[in-house]
């Protein structure tokens, strides 16, 4: 799994740019079936993808399942050089915040409240959709207005 | 209608709502938009009020984000943050343009530490660009991930009149 993967001259990890692009296209398919289905199988997919983003976010983006996937296929393909690199900081960020709100979605369909937990499961989608079929930098979006209401606060 | 058909075409529409609204966002992204060409300020104008002087950086929000222009003909100011990709590739325009120009200097600055610059300018979003005359003016701005053509292009005619 984690073969020599190229890092900065601070050893952070660089990853492929179409990595999370990919990522995200999969996990567009899984959050879409899950929805469809819903049910136990549903939920299955929901609890899959909620543990796809924590080996994501805690282990790193060196053990991500849907990264090593593409990996596997860069090579099997051979998909040729990256276009671009970039650190792995923001995407891992990302896959937090999937993370955090896929865990929303649990919590809710397990505590009853079944409409509102999927719902929730449909914002993690929309995300996924928009990283996949256009590159938006949801985070960059909400930053200074996250920032402006922390401060507020404080 | 058998709610798994129905649910599939709810989750369809969603999805290319979604890729549509993406889209029509991305076609925006990086547009530069110059501060004297503007009398009208248009919707995507980020409704950047007309002063009789124009925008203006204050001088002591440079000192605070350490953009000194005293030896400078132009610079820019790129606000970003930690968690923004796009800022990235930004700082690569911007470290490209300044290779090919010697008086031209550009800092970054994290959206988080100059709140009261965001608010000031109306910087919604990261990465945003001002693009800052020797004397503190506002002369573009961009969101987004500017092309360095036109951001060149753009500093090409402020040259042109520090010359």
């Amino acid at each position: 799994m984690a073969q020599e993967l190229a890092t900065d001259e601070q050893g952070r990890l660089l990853i492929d740019v179409r990595g999370p692009r990919f990522g995200a296209a999969i996990t567009t398919v899984v959050l879409a079936l899950a929805l469809i289905i819903q049910g136990p199988v549903g939920v299955g997919l929901v609890v899959w993808q909620w543990f796809v983003f924590a080996v994501a976010t805690f282990a790193g983006l060196r053990w991500s399942i849907y990264g090593n996937i593409f990996r596997w296929l860069k090579r099997r393909f051979d998909m040729g050089a990256p276009p671009a690199t970039e650190l792995e900081g923001p995407p891992r960020f990302a896959q937090l915040c999937g993370f955090a709100v896929t865990t929303i979605a649990l919590i809710l369909m397990l505590s009853g409240a079944s409409a509102a937990g999927w719902i929730t499961v449909g914002v993690v989608l929309v995300l996924s959709v928009l990283l996949a079929f256009t590159g938006v930098c949801v985070g960059c979006e909400l930053y200074v207005l996250g920032q402006r209401l922390r401060s507020a606060k404080s | 209608m058998d709610p798994i058909v129905l649910r599939a075409l709810v989750v369809g529409v969603v999805v290319v709502a979604v890729v549509v609204a993406g889209k029509r966002w991305q076609s925006r992204d990086g547009k530069i938009t110059l501060a004297a060409s503007s009398p009208q300020p248009s919707r995507h104008d980020h409704r950047a009020v007309p002063r009789p002087s124009g925008p203006r950086i204050e001088a002591r929000h440079l000192d605070a984000v350490g953009l000194d222009l005293r030896e400078a003909d132009a610079g820019a100011l790129l606000i970003g943050s930690p968690t923004c990709a796009p800022c990235d590739t930004v700082k690569q325009v911007l470290g490209d343009i300044q290779q090919g120009r010697s008086g031209f200097r550009w800092v970054y600055a994290d959206a988080a530490d100059h709140l009261e610059l965001a608010a000031e300018h109306r910087i919604m979003r990261v990465p945003t660009v001002l693009v800052v005359a020797r004397d503190g003016r506002i002369v573009a701005r961009t969101s987004g991930v500017p092309r360095t053509d036109e951001l060149n292009a753009v500093l090409d005619g402020e040259f042109q009149a520090a010359a």
